[in-house]
Protein backbone atom coordinates (compact mmCIF):
# COMPACT_ATOMS: atom_id res chain seq x y z
CA UNK A 1 0.00 0.00 0.00
CA UNK A 2 1.69 3.12 -1.17
CA UNK A 3 -0.28 5.97 0.20
CA UNK A 4 -0.64 6.87 3.82
CA UNK A 5 -3.06 9.61 4.62
CA UNK A 6 -4.43 9.31 8.09
CA UNK A 7 -8.17 9.55 8.12
CA UNK A 8 -8.47 8.96 4.40
CA UNK A 9 -10.44 5.76 4.96
CA UNK A 10 -13.58 5.87 7.08
CA UNK A 11 -12.54 3.00 9.34
CA UNK A 12 -9.10 4.44 10.00
CA UNK A 13 -7.79 7.26 12.07
CA UNK A 14 -10.04 6.63 15.04
CA UNK A 15 -7.95 3.89 16.60
CA UNK A 16 -5.71 5.41 19.28
CA UNK A 17 -3.10 2.66 18.66
CA UNK A 18 -2.45 4.11 15.24
CA UNK A 19 -1.11 7.30 16.77
CA UNK A 20 1.78 5.45 18.42
CA UNK A 21 5.24 6.54 17.43
CA UNK A 22 7.87 4.09 18.67
CA UNK A 23 10.95 2.56 17.10
CA UNK A 24 9.72 2.34 13.59
CA UNK A 25 12.14 -0.19 12.28
CA UNK A 26 11.09 -2.67 14.95
CA UNK A 27 7.50 -2.29 13.80
CA UNK A 28 8.58 -2.75 10.19
CA UNK A 29 10.49 -5.92 11.00
CA UNK A 30 7.57 -7.22 13.00
CA UNK A 31 5.21 -6.36 10.14
CA UNK A 32 7.43 -8.07 7.56
CA UNK A 33 7.52 -11.23 9.71
CA UNK A 34 3.76 -11.19 10.20
CA UNK A 35 3.21 -10.86 6.46
CA UNK A 36 5.49 -13.85 5.84
CA UNK A 37 3.62 -15.98 8.36
CA UNK A 38 0.26 -14.89 6.93
CA UNK A 39 1.27 -15.61 3.34
CA UNK A 40 2.79 -18.95 4.29
CA UNK A 41 -0.51 -19.98 5.89
CA UNK A 42 -2.53 -18.83 2.85
CA UNK A 43 -4.69 -16.48 4.89
CA UNK A 44 -6.04 -13.33 3.20
CA UNK A 45 -5.76 -9.85 4.74
CA UNK A 46 -9.57 -9.83 5.10
CA UNK A 47 -9.53 -13.04 7.14
CA UNK A 48 -6.66 -11.76 9.25
CA UNK A 49 -8.48 -8.47 9.79
CA UNK A 50 -11.63 -10.29 10.90
CA UNK A 51 -9.64 -12.22 13.51
CA UNK A 52 -8.56 -9.03 15.26
CA UNK A 53 -11.80 -7.15 14.66
CA UNK A 54 -10.26 -4.83 12.08
CA UNK A 55 -10.10 -4.37 8.32
CA UNK A 56 -7.67 -5.56 5.71
CA UNK A 57 -6.44 -1.94 5.57
CA UNK A 58 -5.39 -2.20 9.17
CA UNK A 59 -3.59 -5.48 8.41
CA UNK A 60 -1.79 -3.86 5.52
CA UNK A 61 -0.69 -0.96 7.69
CA UNK A 62 0.43 -3.33 10.44
CA UNK A 63 2.44 -5.35 7.95
CA UNK A 64 4.05 -2.17 6.62
CA UNK A 65 5.02 -1.19 10.14
CA UNK A 66 3.07 2.04 9.91
CA UNK A 67 1.03 1.60 13.09
CA UNK A 68 1.54 0.19 16.56
CA UNK A 69 0.57 -3.33 17.58
CA UNK A 70 -1.40 -4.64 20.52
CA UNK A 71 0.22 -7.67 22.07
CA UNK A 72 -3.10 -9.51 22.08
CA UNK A 73 -3.58 -8.87 18.35
CA UNK A 74 -0.14 -10.22 17.51
CA UNK A 75 -0.78 -13.31 19.66
CA UNK A 76 -4.15 -13.89 17.95
CA UNK A 77 -2.66 -13.46 14.48
CA UNK A 78 0.19 -15.88 15.23
CA UNK A 79 -2.36 -18.46 16.36
CA UNK A 80 -4.44 -17.88 13.23
CA UNK A 81 -1.32 -18.31 11.08
CA UNK A 82 -0.53 -21.58 12.81
CA UNK A 83 2.66 -20.31 14.49
CA UNK A 84 2.87 -22.51 17.57
CA UNK A 85 6.60 -22.58 18.28
CA UNK A 86 6.81 -20.96 21.71
CA UNK A 87 10.24 -19.45 21.03
CA UNK A 88 9.10 -17.78 17.84
CA UNK A 89 5.93 -16.50 19.50
CA UNK A 90 7.87 -15.12 22.45
CA UNK A 91 10.35 -13.36 20.17
CA UNK A 92 7.50 -11.77 18.20
CA UNK A 93 5.76 -10.63 21.39
CA UNK A 94 9.00 -9.21 22.78
CA UNK A 95 9.40 -7.22 19.56
CA UNK A 96 5.82 -6.01 19.98
CA UNK A 97 6.59 -4.65 23.44
CA UNK A 98 9.76 -3.00 22.15
CA UNK A 99 7.83 -1.40 19.29
CA UNK A 100 5.48 0.21 21.77
CA UNK A 101 8.17 2.39 23.38
CA UNK A 102 7.59 5.99 22.31
CA UNK A 103 10.28 7.89 20.39
CA UNK A 104 12.09 10.96 21.71
CA UNK A 105 9.79 13.19 19.67
CA UNK A 106 6.73 12.18 21.72
CA UNK A 107 7.12 15.40 23.74
CA UNK A 108 6.50 17.38 20.56
CA UNK A 109 3.53 15.33 19.43
CA UNK A 110 1.13 18.27 19.74
CA UNK A 111 3.08 19.96 16.92
CA UNK A 112 3.44 16.91 14.74
CA UNK A 113 0.88 15.69 12.28
CA UNK A 114 1.06 11.90 12.38
CA UNK A 115 2.21 11.72 8.75
CA UNK A 116 5.35 13.56 9.82
CA UNK A 117 5.78 11.54 13.00
CA UNK A 118 5.98 8.48 10.77
CA UNK A 119 8.75 10.15 8.80
CA UNK A 120 10.73 10.93 11.95
CA UNK A 121 10.56 7.29 12.94
CA UNK A 122 11.74 6.15 9.53
CA UNK A 123 14.52 8.73 9.41
CA UNK A 124 15.82 7.59 12.81
CA UNK A 125 15.74 3.97 11.66
CA UNK A 126 17.32 4.45 8.23
CA UNK A 127 20.86 3.36 7.40
CA UNK A 128 21.00 5.48 4.22
CA UNK A 129 19.04 8.67 3.60
CA UNK A 130 19.11 10.02 0.04
CA UNK A 131 17.40 13.34 -0.57
CA UNK A 132 16.75 15.74 -3.40
CA UNK A 133 15.93 19.31 -2.39
CA UNK A 134 14.56 21.90 -4.76
CA UNK A 135 13.52 24.66 -2.37
CA UNK A 136 15.13 24.60 1.07
CA UNK A 137 18.24 23.19 2.70
CA UNK A 138 17.42 19.73 4.11
CA UNK A 139 16.15 19.80 7.70
CA UNK A 140 19.11 17.75 8.93
CA UNK A 141 21.53 20.49 7.82
CA UNK A 142 19.63 23.66 8.73
CA UNK A 143 21.10 26.18 11.15
CA UNK A 144 18.83 27.37 13.90
CA UNK A 145 18.30 30.77 12.25
CA UNK A 146 17.59 29.27 8.86
CA UNK A 147 15.17 26.77 10.43
CA UNK A 148 13.42 29.63 12.21
CA UNK A 149 13.03 31.57 8.95
CA UNK A 150 11.56 28.49 7.25
CA UNK A 151 9.19 27.86 10.18
CA UNK A 152 7.92 31.43 10.11
CA UNK A 153 7.21 31.07 6.40
CA UNK A 154 5.19 27.94 7.01
CA UNK A 155 3.37 28.99 10.21
CA UNK A 156 2.74 32.71 9.91
CA UNK A 157 0.06 32.78 12.57
CA UNK A 158 1.97 30.71 15.10
CA UNK A 159 2.90 32.32 18.46
CA UNK A 160 6.61 32.80 19.18
CA UNK A 161 6.86 29.96 21.70
CA UNK A 162 5.41 27.50 19.21
CA UNK A 163 7.97 28.58 16.60
CA UNK A 164 10.67 28.09 19.25
CA UNK A 165 9.52 24.55 19.91
CA UNK A 166 9.32 23.75 16.21
CA UNK A 167 12.88 25.01 15.77
CA UNK A 168 14.10 23.04 18.77
CA UNK A 169 12.47 19.86 17.40
CA UNK A 170 14.27 20.38 14.10
CA UNK A 171 17.62 20.91 15.82
CA UNK A 172 17.04 17.89 18.07
CA UNK A 173 16.39 15.82 14.94
CA UNK A 174 19.92 16.61 13.82
CA UNK A 175 21.32 14.63 16.78
CA UNK A 176 21.13 11.65 14.49
CA UNK A 177 24.14 12.98 12.57
CA UNK A 178 26.33 12.81 15.67
CA UNK A 179 25.05 9.61 17.27
CA UNK A 180 27.44 6.63 17.55
CA UNK A 181 26.31 4.75 14.44
CA UNK A 182 24.92 7.53 12.27
CA UNK A 183 23.11 6.87 9.00
CA UNK A 184 24.75 7.88 5.75
CA UNK A 185 23.11 10.98 4.36
CA UNK A 186 23.51 11.65 0.65
CA UNK A 187 21.82 14.86 -0.32
CA UNK A 188 21.48 16.54 -3.69
CA UNK A 189 20.33 20.15 -3.84
CA UNK A 190 19.30 22.25 -6.73
CA UNK A 191 21.48 25.34 -7.01
CA UNK A 192 18.32 27.40 -6.28
CA UNK A 193 18.46 26.16 -2.67
CA UNK A 194 21.81 27.91 -2.25
CA UNK A 195 20.80 31.09 -4.10
CA UNK A 196 17.54 31.77 -2.27
CA UNK A 197 18.42 34.03 0.69
CA UNK A 198 16.07 32.51 3.29
CA UNK A 199 16.23 34.69 6.41
CA UNK A 200 18.45 37.26 4.69
CA UNK A 201 22.10 37.53 3.72
CA UNK A 202 23.68 36.85 7.13
CA UNK A 203 21.48 33.87 7.90
CA UNK A 204 22.23 32.48 4.48
CA UNK A 205 25.97 33.02 4.82
CA UNK A 206 26.01 31.05 8.09
CA UNK A 207 23.84 28.39 6.49
CA UNK A 208 26.31 28.01 3.62
CA UNK A 209 29.15 27.73 6.16
CA UNK A 210 27.20 25.04 7.97
CA UNK A 211 26.78 23.13 4.69
CA UNK A 212 30.49 23.36 4.05
CA UNK A 213 31.13 21.99 7.56
CA UNK A 214 28.87 18.99 7.05
CA UNK A 215 30.72 18.07 3.86
CA UNK A 216 33.61 17.26 6.21
CA UNK A 217 31.57 14.58 8.01
CA UNK A 218 32.60 11.15 6.76
CA UNK A 219 29.00 9.92 6.59
CA UNK A 220 27.56 12.97 4.80
CA UNK A 221 27.74 13.62 1.06
CA UNK A 222 26.43 16.81 -0.54
CA UNK A 223 26.03 17.48 -4.24
CA UNK A 224 24.68 20.53 -6.07
CA UNK A 225 22.86 20.35 -9.38
CA UNK A 226 24.07 23.42 -11.26
CA UNK A 227 21.69 25.80 -12.99
CA UNK A 228 23.44 25.23 -16.27
CA UNK A 229 21.68 21.91 -16.63
CA UNK A 230 18.66 23.31 -18.40
CA UNK A 231 16.42 20.78 -16.71
CA UNK A 232 16.85 17.67 -14.68
CA UNK A 233 15.28 14.34 -14.06
CA UNK A 234 13.33 15.37 -10.96
CA UNK A 235 10.52 17.23 -12.69
CA UNK A 236 8.27 16.34 -9.77
CA UNK A 237 10.12 18.14 -6.98
CA UNK A 238 11.83 17.25 -3.72
CA UNK A 239 11.82 13.69 -2.41
CA UNK A 240 13.67 11.39 -0.03
CA UNK A 241 14.58 7.71 -0.32
CA UNK A 242 15.14 5.87 2.94
CA UNK A 243 17.02 2.59 3.10
CA UNK A 244 17.16 0.28 6.11
CA UNK A 245 19.96 -2.03 7.15
CA UNK A 246 17.82 -5.15 7.21
CA UNK A 247 17.90 -6.79 3.77
CA UNK A 248 14.23 -7.72 4.10
CA UNK A 249 13.03 -4.15 4.47
CA UNK A 250 12.21 -2.35 1.24
CA UNK A 251 13.34 1.18 0.48
CA UNK A 252 10.73 3.84 1.18
CA UNK A 253 10.21 6.99 -0.90
CA UNK A 254 8.92 9.96 1.07
CA UNK A 255 7.33 12.94 -0.64
CA UNK A 256 6.12 15.78 1.52
CA UNK A 257 3.14 17.88 0.55
CA UNK A 258 1.59 20.87 2.27
CA UNK A 259 -0.89 18.98 4.44
CA UNK A 260 0.11 15.34 4.03
CA UNK A 261 2.83 13.09 2.71
CA UNK A 262 3.22 10.14 0.40
CA UNK A 263 5.11 7.02 1.44
CA UNK A 264 5.85 4.82 -1.56
CA UNK A 265 7.28 1.37 -1.17
CA UNK A 266 5.89 -0.57 -4.13
CA UNK A 267 8.87 -1.84 -6.05
CA UNK A 268 7.80 -0.09 -9.30
CA UNK A 269 7.43 3.27 -7.58
CA UNK A 270 10.68 2.96 -5.66
CA UNK A 271 12.55 1.89 -8.82
CA UNK A 272 11.27 4.96 -10.62
CA UNK A 273 12.39 7.37 -7.92
CA UNK A 274 15.68 5.52 -7.52
CA UNK A 275 16.35 5.97 -11.21
CA UNK A 276 15.65 9.71 -10.97
CA UNK A 277 17.88 10.02 -7.91
CA UNK A 278 20.67 8.11 -9.66
CA UNK A 279 20.49 10.47 -12.61
CA UNK A 280 20.59 13.49 -10.32
CA UNK A 281 23.65 12.11 -8.51
CA UNK A 282 25.41 11.46 -11.80
CA UNK A 283 24.54 14.90 -13.24
CA UNK A 284 25.31 16.93 -10.14
CA UNK A 285 28.68 18.36 -9.19
CA UNK A 286 30.83 15.75 -7.48
CA UNK A 287 31.08 15.98 -3.67
CA UNK A 288 34.57 17.49 -4.01
CA UNK A 289 33.40 20.09 -6.53
CA UNK A 290 30.40 20.85 -4.36
CA UNK A 291 32.67 21.72 -1.43
CA UNK A 292 34.72 24.13 -3.55
CA UNK A 293 31.52 25.59 -4.99
CA UNK A 294 30.23 26.24 -1.46
CA UNK A 295 33.51 27.91 -0.45
CA UNK A 296 33.30 30.21 -3.45
CA UNK A 297 29.69 31.07 -2.71
CA UNK A 298 30.51 31.93 0.89
CA UNK A 299 33.17 34.35 -0.35
CA UNK A 300 30.79 35.96 -2.83
CA UNK A 301 27.61 36.29 -0.69
CA UNK B 1 39.50 17.22 -9.29
CA UNK B 2 39.01 20.83 -10.19
CA UNK B 3 35.99 22.98 -9.73
CA UNK B 4 34.26 22.94 -13.06
CA UNK B 5 32.33 26.16 -12.73
CA UNK B 6 32.34 29.46 -10.95
CA UNK B 7 30.01 30.31 -8.14
CA UNK B 8 29.11 33.62 -9.71
CA UNK B 9 25.42 33.95 -10.31
CA UNK B 10 25.59 35.49 -13.77
CA UNK B 11 27.17 32.62 -15.62
CA UNK B 12 24.26 30.19 -15.53
CA UNK B 13 23.54 30.47 -19.17
CA UNK B 14 27.10 30.40 -20.42
CA UNK B 15 27.27 26.73 -21.17
CA UNK B 16 23.66 25.79 -20.73
CA UNK B 17 22.25 22.70 -22.32
CA UNK B 18 25.36 20.59 -21.98
CA UNK B 19 22.79 17.99 -21.08
CA UNK B 20 22.84 14.64 -19.48
CA UNK B 21 25.67 12.16 -19.82
CA UNK B 22 24.13 9.10 -21.42
CA UNK B 23 25.22 5.63 -20.44
CA UNK B 24 23.88 2.10 -20.37
CA UNK B 25 23.01 2.36 -16.68
CA UNK B 26 20.60 5.15 -17.41
CA UNK B 27 18.63 2.74 -19.52
CA UNK B 28 17.00 0.67 -16.82
CA UNK B 29 15.00 -1.38 -19.35
CA UNK B 30 18.15 -3.32 -20.25
CA UNK B 31 20.03 -5.30 -17.61
CA UNK B 32 23.40 -3.85 -16.54
CA UNK B 33 26.03 -6.18 -15.12
CA UNK B 34 26.83 -3.99 -12.09
CA UNK B 35 23.17 -3.96 -11.05
CA UNK B 36 22.71 -7.67 -11.81
CA UNK B 37 25.69 -8.36 -9.56
CA UNK B 38 24.10 -6.17 -6.86
CA UNK B 39 20.93 -8.27 -7.20
CA UNK B 40 22.86 -11.55 -6.77
CA UNK B 41 24.47 -10.11 -3.66
CA UNK B 42 21.06 -9.28 -2.18
CA UNK B 43 21.42 -5.52 -2.73
CA UNK B 44 18.61 -3.08 -3.38
CA UNK B 45 20.13 -1.10 -6.27
CA UNK B 46 18.64 -3.04 -9.15
CA UNK B 47 15.65 -2.89 -11.48
CA UNK B 48 13.17 -5.32 -13.04
CA UNK B 49 15.36 -6.07 -16.10
CA UNK B 50 18.35 -6.75 -13.83
CA UNK B 51 16.34 -9.09 -11.63
CA UNK B 52 15.01 -10.95 -14.68
CA UNK B 53 18.52 -11.47 -16.07
CA UNK B 54 19.79 -12.33 -12.60
CA UNK B 55 17.07 -14.96 -12.15
CA UNK B 56 17.70 -16.46 -15.60
CA UNK B 57 21.37 -16.91 -14.67
CA UNK B 58 20.46 -18.36 -11.26
CA UNK B 59 18.27 -20.96 -12.95
CA UNK B 60 21.17 -22.04 -15.13
CA UNK B 61 23.65 -22.12 -12.25
CA UNK B 62 21.87 -22.11 -8.86
CA UNK B 63 25.16 -21.86 -6.94
CA UNK B 64 25.71 -18.41 -8.41
CA UNK B 65 24.29 -16.74 -5.29
CA UNK B 66 27.04 -18.47 -3.33
CA UNK B 67 29.64 -17.80 -6.01
CA UNK B 68 29.29 -14.00 -5.90
CA UNK B 69 29.51 -14.00 -2.09
CA UNK B 70 32.56 -16.25 -2.21
CA UNK B 71 34.07 -13.73 -4.63
CA UNK B 72 33.50 -10.87 -2.15
CA UNK B 73 35.10 -13.01 0.57
CA UNK B 74 38.05 -13.71 -1.75
CA UNK B 75 38.44 -9.96 -2.33
CA UNK B 76 38.52 -9.36 1.43
CA UNK B 77 41.10 -12.13 2.05
CA UNK B 78 43.28 -10.87 -0.79
CA UNK B 79 43.23 -7.28 0.47
CA UNK B 80 43.92 -8.44 4.01
CA UNK B 81 46.83 -10.56 2.82
CA UNK B 82 48.26 -7.72 0.74
CA UNK B 83 47.94 -5.18 3.54
CA UNK B 84 48.81 -7.27 6.59
CA UNK B 85 51.34 -9.74 5.18
CA UNK B 86 52.76 -8.08 2.05
CA UNK B 87 52.82 -4.53 3.45
CA UNK B 88 50.96 -3.01 0.48
CA UNK B 89 49.41 0.42 1.08
CA UNK B 90 48.29 1.36 -2.45
CA UNK B 91 45.50 -0.27 -4.44
CA UNK B 92 44.33 0.27 -8.00
CA UNK B 93 40.87 -1.35 -7.93
CA UNK B 94 39.42 -1.59 -11.44
CA UNK B 95 35.75 -2.50 -11.81
CA UNK B 96 34.48 -1.09 -8.54
CA UNK B 97 30.84 -2.04 -8.95
CA UNK B 98 27.97 -0.80 -6.82
CA UNK B 99 29.25 -0.42 -3.26
CA UNK B 100 28.43 -3.33 -0.96
CA UNK B 101 30.11 -4.48 2.24
CA UNK B 102 33.85 -5.17 2.63
CA UNK B 103 34.92 -2.72 -0.04
CA UNK B 104 38.63 -2.62 -0.80
CA UNK B 105 39.49 0.53 1.17
CA UNK B 106 37.43 -0.60 4.16
CA UNK B 107 39.32 -3.88 4.43
CA UNK B 108 42.69 -2.24 3.73
CA UNK B 109 42.14 0.64 6.14
CA UNK B 110 40.96 -1.75 8.85
CA UNK B 111 44.49 -3.19 8.74
CA UNK B 112 46.45 -0.03 7.84
CA UNK B 113 44.62 3.29 8.17
CA UNK B 114 46.92 5.03 5.71
CA UNK B 115 45.98 2.76 2.80
CA UNK B 116 45.17 4.55 -0.45
CA UNK B 117 42.74 3.22 -3.03
CA UNK B 118 42.00 4.45 -6.55
CA UNK B 119 38.65 3.02 -7.67
CA UNK B 120 38.06 2.78 -11.40
CA UNK B 121 34.76 2.19 -13.18
CA UNK B 122 33.30 3.22 -16.51
CA UNK B 123 29.77 3.71 -15.30
CA UNK B 124 28.54 7.12 -14.08
CA UNK B 125 26.09 5.67 -11.59
CA UNK B 126 28.61 3.30 -10.08
CA UNK B 127 31.01 6.26 -9.85
CA UNK B 128 28.55 8.61 -8.18
CA UNK B 129 27.79 5.86 -5.65
CA UNK B 130 31.48 5.27 -5.08
CA UNK B 131 32.17 8.99 -4.55
CA UNK B 132 29.33 9.23 -2.03
CA UNK B 133 29.69 5.92 -0.21
CA UNK B 134 33.30 4.75 -0.52
CA UNK B 135 34.83 7.54 1.49
CA UNK B 136 38.23 7.20 3.09
CA UNK B 137 39.18 7.71 6.69
CA UNK B 138 41.25 10.91 7.08
CA UNK B 139 44.62 9.11 7.31
CA UNK B 140 44.25 7.28 4.01
CA UNK B 141 42.78 8.31 0.68
CA UNK B 142 40.26 7.16 -1.90
CA UNK B 143 39.82 8.48 -5.40
CA UNK B 144 37.44 7.64 -8.22
CA UNK B 145 38.39 7.38 -11.87
CA UNK B 146 35.97 7.34 -14.76
CA UNK B 147 37.61 5.02 -17.26
CA UNK B 148 37.20 1.75 -19.09
CA UNK B 149 39.63 -1.07 -18.29
CA UNK B 150 40.74 -1.00 -21.95
CA UNK B 151 41.87 2.62 -21.54
CA UNK B 152 44.96 1.89 -19.46
CA UNK B 153 46.65 5.20 -20.33
CA UNK B 154 43.82 7.16 -18.80
CA UNK B 155 43.61 4.89 -15.76
CA UNK B 156 47.33 5.23 -15.05
CA UNK B 157 47.43 8.98 -15.65
CA UNK B 158 44.51 9.65 -13.32
CA UNK B 159 45.55 7.13 -10.67
CA UNK B 160 48.77 9.11 -10.25
CA UNK B 161 46.68 11.74 -8.42
CA UNK B 162 46.35 9.34 -5.51
CA UNK B 163 48.96 6.60 -5.94
CA UNK B 164 52.72 6.93 -5.99
CA UNK B 165 53.89 4.74 -8.87
CA UNK B 166 57.46 4.69 -7.59
CA UNK B 167 56.21 2.55 -4.67
CA UNK B 168 54.50 -0.87 -4.82
CA UNK B 169 50.86 -0.96 -5.94
CA UNK B 170 48.37 -3.82 -5.90
CA UNK B 171 46.40 -4.00 -9.15
CA UNK B 172 43.00 -5.49 -8.36
CA UNK B 173 41.09 -7.08 -11.25
CA UNK B 174 38.30 -8.76 -9.33
CA UNK B 175 35.53 -10.27 -11.47
CA UNK B 176 36.20 -7.85 -14.32
CA UNK B 177 38.48 -9.50 -16.92
CA UNK B 178 35.67 -11.82 -18.08
CA UNK B 179 33.98 -8.68 -19.44
CA UNK B 180 36.91 -8.19 -21.84
CA UNK B 181 36.58 -10.36 -24.94
CA UNK B 182 39.59 -11.97 -26.58
CA UNK B 183 39.33 -9.44 -29.44
CA UNK B 184 40.35 -6.73 -26.94
CA UNK B 185 43.45 -8.71 -25.89
CA UNK B 186 43.02 -8.81 -22.11
CA UNK B 187 46.59 -10.13 -21.63
CA UNK B 188 47.99 -6.98 -23.25
CA UNK B 189 45.81 -4.82 -20.99
CA UNK B 190 47.14 -6.61 -17.90
CA UNK B 191 50.72 -6.29 -19.21
CA UNK B 192 50.37 -2.52 -19.75
CA UNK B 193 49.13 -2.08 -16.17
CA UNK B 194 51.99 -4.20 -14.82
CA UNK B 195 54.55 -2.20 -16.78
CA UNK B 196 53.50 0.92 -14.89
CA UNK B 197 54.12 -0.44 -11.40
CA UNK B 198 57.52 -0.99 -9.76
CA UNK B 199 59.02 -4.28 -8.52
CA UNK B 200 57.37 -5.32 -5.26
CA UNK B 201 53.91 -4.72 -6.73
CA UNK B 202 51.12 -7.31 -6.91
CA UNK B 203 48.39 -8.35 -9.34
CA UNK B 204 45.18 -9.92 -7.98
CA UNK B 205 42.64 -11.54 -10.29
CA UNK B 206 39.38 -13.39 -9.90
CA UNK B 207 37.77 -14.64 -13.08
CA UNK B 208 34.58 -16.52 -13.98
CA UNK B 209 35.50 -20.10 -14.96
CA UNK B 210 34.50 -21.97 -18.10
CA UNK B 211 35.90 -25.29 -16.85
CA UNK B 212 34.13 -25.61 -13.50
CA UNK B 213 30.58 -26.98 -13.94
CA UNK B 214 31.11 -26.36 -17.69
CA UNK B 215 27.57 -27.12 -18.93
CA UNK B 216 25.90 -24.96 -16.34
CA UNK B 217 28.37 -22.13 -16.88
CA UNK B 218 27.92 -22.25 -20.66
CA UNK B 219 24.17 -22.05 -20.24
CA UNK B 220 24.51 -19.19 -17.76
CA UNK B 221 26.84 -17.27 -20.08
CA UNK B 222 24.47 -17.71 -23.00
CA UNK B 223 21.51 -16.43 -20.99
CA UNK B 224 23.38 -13.45 -19.56
CA UNK B 225 24.89 -12.49 -22.90
CA UNK B 226 21.38 -12.42 -24.35
CA UNK B 227 20.00 -10.21 -21.58
CA UNK B 228 22.85 -8.04 -20.27
CA UNK B 229 24.54 -5.28 -22.26
CA UNK B 230 28.09 -6.22 -21.10
CA UNK B 231 29.07 -9.54 -22.72
CA UNK B 232 30.98 -12.17 -20.77
CA UNK B 233 33.84 -14.45 -21.83
CA UNK B 234 34.52 -17.20 -19.29
CA UNK B 235 37.98 -18.77 -19.21
CA UNK B 236 39.83 -21.91 -18.12
CA UNK B 237 42.31 -22.22 -15.26
CA UNK B 238 45.17 -22.25 -17.81
CA UNK B 239 43.87 -19.12 -19.55
CA UNK B 240 43.50 -17.26 -16.24
CA UNK B 241 46.97 -18.40 -15.16
CA UNK B 242 48.45 -16.94 -18.36
CA UNK B 243 47.50 -13.41 -17.19
CA UNK B 244 50.16 -13.82 -14.50
CA UNK B 245 52.99 -14.52 -16.95
CA UNK B 246 56.26 -12.98 -15.79
CA UNK B 247 55.06 -12.82 -12.19
CA UNK B 248 55.81 -15.06 -9.24
CA UNK B 249 52.56 -16.68 -8.05
CA UNK B 250 51.85 -16.40 -4.35
CA UNK B 251 50.95 -19.89 -3.02
CA UNK B 252 48.64 -21.67 -3.59
CA UNK B 253 48.69 -20.18 -7.12
CA UNK B 254 45.69 -19.84 -9.40
CA UNK B 255 43.00 -21.96 -7.74
CA UNK B 256 39.27 -22.03 -7.11
CA UNK B 257 38.71 -18.77 -5.21
CA UNK B 258 37.17 -20.51 -2.20
CA UNK B 259 40.38 -22.52 -1.84
CA UNK B 260 42.68 -19.50 -1.92
CA UNK B 261 43.90 -19.20 1.70
CA UNK B 262 40.45 -19.81 3.24
CA UNK B 263 39.93 -18.60 6.80
CA UNK B 264 38.03 -21.77 7.67
CA UNK B 265 37.52 -25.23 6.25
CA UNK B 266 33.86 -24.49 5.76
CA UNK B 267 34.70 -21.48 3.62
CA UNK B 268 36.79 -23.63 1.27
CA UNK B 269 33.77 -25.86 0.62
CA UNK B 270 31.31 -23.15 -0.41
CA UNK B 271 30.43 -23.48 -4.10
CA UNK B 272 31.84 -20.96 -6.59
CA UNK B 273 32.86 -21.21 -10.23
CA UNK B 274 35.73 -18.75 -10.40
CA UNK B 275 39.51 -18.91 -10.61
CA UNK B 276 41.67 -16.55 -8.63
CA UNK B 277 45.18 -15.80 -7.45
CA UNK B 278 47.86 -13.22 -6.70
CA UNK B 279 51.13 -12.62 -8.53
CA UNK B 280 54.23 -10.77 -7.28
CA UNK B 281 56.38 -8.59 -9.54
CA UNK B 282 60.11 -9.12 -8.89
Amino acid sequence: MGMVQPGSHPTEGSDPDEQLGGPTVVRMLLGTQLRRFREASGITPDEAGYEIRATRFKISRLENGRVGFKERDVADLLTLYGVTDEQVRERMLALTRQAGTPGWWAQYSDLLPDWFETYLGLEQAASLIRTFELQFVHGLFQTEDYARAVMVLGHRAAPADEIDRRVSLRIKRQDLLSRPKPPRVWSVMDEAVLRRPVGGREVMRSQLRRLLEVTELPHVTLQVVPFRYGGHAAAGGSFTILRFGDPDLPDVVYIEQLTSALYLERRDDVDHYMEVMNRLNAEARTPTDTASFLSEMIRSV
Amino acid sequence: MTSEGSAQAHDWLDDAGSGTPESPTFDTSVAHIARVYDYWLGGKDNYAADRAAGDAALQAYPDLASSVRVNRAFLARVVRYLTAEAGIRQFLDIGTGIPTSNNTHEVAQSVAQDSRVAYVDNDPIVLSHARALLTSNPKGATDYIDADLRDTDRILAEAARTLDFTRPVAIMLIAILHLIGDEDDPAAIVARLLDAVPPGSYLAISHVASDIEPEKMAEMRERLNRMVSQKGTYRTQAEVSSFFSGLELVPPGVVRIQEWRPDAELEAKRPAAMWGGIGYKR
